[in-house]
């Protein structure tokens, strides 16, 4: 089976935005969330557990930013299938088949600061509020339209390949078994992550 | 197409191919249209719990399906017809064209519809394609797969587009707007302008096979909503009407009272053009929202095998133009033949008679003002045919001020407080036009009665006017007495059917004579004549007496407690009574008819059976000559009436 990669546009976001996160699946949950300026409305999941492990993940995901300001960062959205290994003496390994992974990249910036008195013009007074809300203004536009590209994005790629979807499991979820992961949440613990993950599956390029 | 052969699974493909129709649309409207959505979901998809076993297709539950989508099922028949949705964009045209300037009372600016959306929904055959057999049981299932993601990635990207903010603003309820959304299903549409074309982008979503065809789902839309004028609407909201008067189809004889700015159209508030201080009524009708309901005056596109187009009710805050266009129209259509007619009766302010349907219809239904306006020339006619002469009024202070025969008459609010018997004469007068024309034939009769009978008197005479109970009839209790010593006319009731107050609730109006309406500070002219067996008649001058009689009619509406009432306290403050031999009158039955008056509320008046015959024969003289005397009215009435119709 072929694992279909989408690497979604990236997102300039501020701090407080982290938690507007959009997370599509092609298996039927659409997590939506309402923009601040309702530009751009989303579709809530039917599923409350999934929601509670989603806002999980965000504040993990959160808690990363801010020990690395002004890093890029992505979160990967990873469906998968579980298939039984041949049990062997002391581990009963089932096997995971990643047939679709999403990667949503992330550039969190710093809210801009005042600007130095020493580079105004001594005749212009310049109100610091308002030019504020006037970059905050134009800055909210942009990420607005990028969102909708990247909404956009994913529902093109979605049409695209459907033929990779397996069947929908049968156990009364509302959704194939996923997986989110933070990548670049920790140097010293990507490593571990990824190493756990080799052992529980192969390589997702190697899947066929 | 076969798609009911076993190798497709027995009908199974058509299923889901109808379905898909189905849910498709109901996808589109439901994100389109803010009136055909029960609840407002805000985008939100429906719990599991309220998932009906119809909506859970393609696992994508949406709520109950709107009736009109249970109207659409024809593309359950033919799936070959592609189904094509218009969404379209209702909102204010600005006034630029001279057209525009002809009608200045027209508004801020004149609908127009903007296809804003075009949604194509269509089962492609193809006849290349050969079915795989060893596919069919699955085939079906892959089908139904992918339709699944096909219909989310379309119910995402009906939230995506520009015309989703529009029906978020349209959705809330907090607001109202100058534009709406409409929408049109059809299997044949014209095709859009060049113009409007090049405007427009173009998004197809990718086929989901659906052997031996596909089904397609394509998207043609306004990138950008920049250049409509999307505004809030300045209307006033809807309030509650607590003196609500009625409208002129239900209560077409009621007159309103006027404004000061004389007669005038009643003005609906245009979106941004009208503030509410320059309406010339202070607050709106009950009928103003059907108006604002109306849809606009768009001619429907031809649609060729395809259903009518579905039109939903537009919100109140659109449509300024045409509506309030048609009713200052109707309104002084309405008003001409009033002001051409002359009527005698004061100016007063019409209540719009353009009254539209409530219920969700393409065009207002509008009350039909003929019957009005031709109710108004036949009184008018009847008025000036009938000499009208004004009553004057009981107790109001007003000396001058004399009530015309008018059932609409402003001032009858203003008169003192019905007796029930008097309020179910009113509610008569009232009733539809068969009814209160039939109303007021009586009464001329009546009138005509009367007046012949004073018509036999000599002329400067005074007479007196009966007044009119219908509790009696004509024989017991009629009659017009000259103080001069004509015709007497004998009263007798008994002391139980005195009280005029009390008992108003049984027997019909079967008395010919109206109560009169006295104005008690102009009583200098007037005294009664009062006598033991008469005591509820009262002289006036003769000129009032004649132009009264032609009045009577009107009289029957009013009170006849009131006027009861009012000649009993005339009765207890009334001058000595003139010696005539014609009324039983002297010292003392006078006296103890005074201090019987003011004894109790009726007339106890100690007499012999004698008198009483006495008095029963008197009053069948004077029914005989008052049935003679209105024969020959009701006569010349009739001609008069029939020459004013003619006229």
């Amino acid at each position: 089976m072929n694992c279909e990669v989408c690497h979604l546009k990236e997102l300039e976001v501020e701090h407080f935005e982290i938690r507007e996160i959009l997370r599509y699946s092609n298996s039927g949950d659409i997590y939506f969330f309402k923009h601040e300026n309702e530009s751009v409305d989303l579709v809530q999941c039917g599923d409350s557990e999934l929601e509670k492990k989603i806002e999980e993940k965000i504040e993990q995901f959160i808690g990363w930013v801010e020990k690395h300001p002004n890093k890029k960062s992505q979160i990967c959205l990873s469906f998968y299938e579980v298939k039984s290994k041949q049990a062997t003496w002391f581990v009963n390994k089932t096997e995971r088949l990643y047939w679709e992974q999403w990667y949503i990249n992330l550039n969190v910036t710093q809210p801009p600061k005042a600007h130095s008195s020493k580079y105004q013009h001594p005749k212009v007074i310049v109100d610091p509020g308002e030019s504020a809300l006037e970059e905050r203004s134009v800055r909210r536009t942009a990420l607005e339209v990028s969102l909708r590209e990247v909404l956009f994005q994913i529902i093109k790629f979605v049409n695209e390949k459907k033929d990779h979807i397996p069947s929908v499991p049968n156990h009364g979820g509302v959704s194939f078994p996923y997986e989110i992961t933070i990548p670049s949440s920790s140097d010293s613990s990507f490593g571990m992550d990824m190493f756990k993950r080799m052992l529980q599956t192969g390589h997702p390029t190697m899947l066929s | 197409m076969a798609l009911h052969s076993p190798q497709f699974g027995s009908g199974r493909f058509e299923q889901i191919i109808s379905q898909f129709f189905l849910k498709s649309l109901h996808i589109i409207l439901d994100s389109r249209i803010p009136s055909l959505r029960p609840h407002a979901h805000s985008g939100e998809l429906a719990s599991i719990s309220r998932v009906r076993k119809s909506d859970k297709w393609f696992s994508l539950a949406l709520g109950d399906r709107p009736t009109t989508l249970e109207n659409l099922n024809f593309w359950h028949r033919n799936v070959m017809d592609p189904m094509i949705i218009d969404v379209i964009l209702v909102h204010e045209r600005p006034t630029y064209s001279a057209v525009d300037n002809l009608y200045p009372d027209s508004g801020s600016g004149a609908s127009s519809e903007t296809i804003i959306e075009r949604w194509v929904v269509q089962y492609e055959s193809l006849k290349t394609m050969v079915p795989q057999l060893g596919e069919g049981p699955t085939s079906y299932k892959k089908t139904y797969k992918k339709s699944i993601i096909l219909l989310r990635s379309l119910y995402s990207t009906m939230r995506l587009l520009p015309a989703y903010r529009i029906f978020r603003k349209l959705s809330s309820s907090s607001q109202t707007y100058n534009f709406d959304l409409i929408y049109k299903v059809s299997s044949f549409s014209e095709p859009l302008l060049r113009i409007e074309e090049e405007a427009m982008k173009q998004y197809d979503f990718v086929p989901v096979e659906a052997l031996p065809g596909r089904l397609c789902i394509s998207v043609t839309y306004c990138p950008s909503l920049f250049g409509f004028s999307l505004e809030p609407s300045t209307l006033l909201p809807p309030q509650i009407i607590t003196d609500y008067v009625g409208s002129p189809a239900t209560d077409p004889l009621k007159v309103f009272p006027s404004a000061e700015k004389g007669s005038c159209a009643t003005s609906f508030p245009s979106r941004g053009i009208q503030s509410p201080l320059s309406m010339s009524f202070e607050r709106p009708h009950s009928w103003t929202s059907g108006l604002h309901r109306a849809a606009p005056f768009r001619q429907n596109q031809p649609l060729s095998g395809s259903p009518p187009t579905y039109r939903t009710p537009p919100m109140p805050c659109d449509y300024p133009s045409s509506p309030p266009d048609i009713y200052g129209h109707r309104t002084q259509n309405y008003r001409q033949p009033t002001h051409q007619k002359g009527m005698s009766f004061d100016e007063y302010q019409l209540s719009p008679p353009f009254s539209p349907s409530p219920s969700p219809s393409p065009s207002p239904s509008p009350s039909p003002p003929t019957y009005f306006s031709g109710g108004n020339p036949l009184q008018t006619r009847l008025r000036t045919e009938s000499a009208p002469v004004s009553i004057p009024l009981p107790m109001t202070g007003r000396s001058s001020r004399y009530l015309t025969p008018n059932s609409s008459d402003p001032y009858r609010h203003s008169l003192p407080p019905m007796s029930p018997k008097s309020t179910k004469l009113d509610l008569f007068s009232q009733e539809s036009p068969s009814g209160s024309r039939s109303f007021r034939k009586t009464d001329v009769s009546r009138a005509a009665e009367l007046h012949c009978g004073s018509t036999n008197l000599h002329s400067g005479q005074k007479v007196v006017s009966v007044i009119k109970d219908s509790r009696d009839d004509s024989g017991r209790f009629s009659g017009l007495v000259s103080s001069s010593g004509s015709p007497r006319i004998g009263f007798s009731r008994s002391s139980s059917r005195l009280s005029f107050q009390d008992d108003f609730d049984d027997g019909d109006f079967s008395c010919p004579f109206a109560v009169d309406d006295v104005d008690m500070s102009n009583s200098r002219n007037r005294y009664l004549c009062f006598t033991p067996i008469c005591p509820l008649f009262r002289v006036l001058d003769g000129k009032e007496a004649l132009e009264t009689t032609s009045q009577v009619f009107p009289m029957a509406r009013k009170s006849q407690d009131a006027a009861v009432g009012y000649l009993v306290q005339m009765l207890r403050t009334a001058p000595p009574l003139r010696q005539d031999h014609g009324c039983y009158s002297s010292q003392s039955s006078k006296t103890e008819f005074e201090g019987e008056v003011g004894a109790d509320s009726g007339f106890f008046m100690p007499r012999k059976t004698e008198d009483a015959l006495e008095e029963l024969r008197s009053y069948r003289e004077m029914k005989n000559l008052l049935l003679s005397q209105s024969g020959t009215r009701v006569a010349s009435e009739e001609q008069a009436k029939s020459t004013a119709f003619v006229g």
